[in-house]
């Protein structure tokens, strides 16, 4: 089987990844606070923190925190940010799991104001200069590399243009976190959602977010966090935002996939899916039968095409059933995008690149699209 | 052709706003056994230069596809038109 659908999750899992988990499984159970006996897991969590600020560009090391993946943290952040949808300038890259918050979200609930992007699922920053200029807006929530055709923004210029106009900025680093540089310092990000599954290469039900200190924030969870058991209302707003068992043995799969990442390095990383997706582009352009959406030189891990006499699923299930090649067909869960695609209603056929895929997958992939076209 | 058990797909959203359940067959899958699908009418597209060789039967209301060879195949429809699975599956068991 040849896997092509990192952008859901990624596989296989590095060895690394897999011992870790099952060392801390067979390990005595401890949560963060709680140890009474020797076991390290609050180190566990601490050095994950480390590493994971170090693949997210903060130096704020312990403003990393912990939950199942982008979809909760993006949750918790529209929540506790508070700030309602209507003041929100978001776009149509988003993924579900920033749009159905932010619609749907009881706390903040309405309409956001969703700027476009162009046939290639980029975004112009001048777009949100322009929004933001109309007085409203409280907060930019935007994603970093589209998981539908791996577009990546120009996330410096919008940072700027957030903090001129005084905005809260919110990245979704979901796509992006382990396979291309994200600078939350640098950009000036509030807020940033990863997961642990796709490029970060952990498992899933990890996860996380940065929120920058200072950031107002009120928990939308409590519970137990072994820690001053006996205060049960918070006066002081100093809240605490891991609440109840934390998921410990995800939690040391995930820091040892960080760790891993940060050995190989995101630049190697980077030019290595680079030079898959490049020959990927350059044998779709040369195919008949296909539209190839170019996100252009700096493309994330993602491409995706448009067939034009098979349906994506049908060429999904094609590649799958009589190649043995999995990829991903349809909207990917991000449906405003392909408005602007014209891909509506059948979306397109994702390819998404990992770490482990190998140049000779991609020329077998090729082959195979070449066959059936 | 004796459909033996059936599966909900994991890939739902692949036939978005569809139902899918991935029909699963007593043998692999024959030519003889897809041209007899075809008799539930719709479109017939039967790609018999691929290696395996893939086919789907569409109509507004379902979409049925596979793969001859495999002991498999997918069955998607509108989620008001169960009951034709439930025809087609008594139809085929």
């Amino acid at each position: 089987m040849i896997y092509f659908n990192h952008a859901a999750t990624s596989w296989p899992k590095p060895e690394e990844v897999k011992t870790a988990y099952m060392e801390a499984m067979n390990g005595l159970p401890s949560g963060q606070f709680r140890s009474a006996g020797v076991s390290d897991s609050g180190e566990i969590f601490g050095t994950c923190r480390a590493r994971l600020a170090r693949l997210l560009g903060t130096g704020e090391t312990d403003r990393i925190f912990f939950t199942s993946g982008s979809t909760e943290s993006l949750n918790l952040l529209f929540a506790g940010l508070k700030v309602p949808a209507p003041s929100i300038i978001t776009t149509a890259t988003e993924h579900n799991s920033v749009l159905r918050p932010l619609y749907n979200l009881t706390q903040i609930k309405g309409e956001p104001v969703v700027l476009p992007c162009d046939e290639r699922g980029l975004l112009d920053p001048a777009l949100f200069e322009e929004a933001a200029k109309k007085g409203k807006a409280r907060a930019i929530v935007v994603n970093h590399c589209s998981n539908v055709t791996g577009a990546v923004q120009a996330m410096a210029s919008i940072g700027e243009i957030a903090k001129r106009y005084g905005l809260l900025f919110v990245v979704d680093a979901s796509q992006s976190a382990g396979c291309l540089p994200v600078e939350a310092d640098l950009w000036r990000a509030d807020a940033v959602a990863f997961t642990g599954h796709k490029s970060l290469l952990g498992p899933q039900g990890t996860g996380g977010f940065y929120l920058r200190s200072g950031v107002p924030f009120v928990p939308a969870k409590f519970g137990g966090t072994g820690l001053d058991s006996r205060r049960i209302v918070y006066e002081d707003g100093d809240f605490e935002l891991e609440v109840g068992t934390q998921n410990a043995c995800g939690i040391a799969a995930l820091s040892a996939a960080a760790e891993l990442l940060l050995s190989i390095g995101v630049p190697r990383i980077r030019e290595k899916e680079k030079e898959l997706t490049g020959r990927l582009k350059e044998g779709f352009r040369a195919l008949p039968g296909l539209r190839l959406i170019d996100a252009g030189e700096d493309q994330g891990p993602v491409v995706s095409v448009q067939p034009l006499s098979l349906k994506p699923s049908d060429l999904a299930y094609i590649l799958q059933n009589s190649y043995g090649i999995v990829t991903r067909a349809g909207l990917q869960c991000a449906p405003l995008i392909h408005e602007y695609l014209g891909t509506v209603p059948e979306g397109t056929l994702r390819i998404s690149v990992g770490w482990s895929n190998t140049i000779e997958e991609i020329e077998t992939l090729l082959g195979a699209m070449e066959e059936i076209l | 052709m004796k459909i033996v058990d059936r599966r909900k797909s994991l890939e739902a959203c692949t036939e978005s706003g569809w139902d899918a359940f991935d029909l699963l067959t007593e043998e692999a899958l024959s030519d003889e056994d897809i041209e007899g699908m075809r008799g539930t009418g719709g479109s017939f597209l039967y790609m018999k230069q691929l290696k395996k060789p893939f086919f789907k039967i569409e109509s507004h209301n379902f979409v049925i596809k596979g793969v001859r060879g495999d002991s498999f195949f997918r069955y998607a429809l509108h989620r008001d038109a169960m009951e034709g699975l439930e025809a087609f599956v008594k139809k085929f068991s």
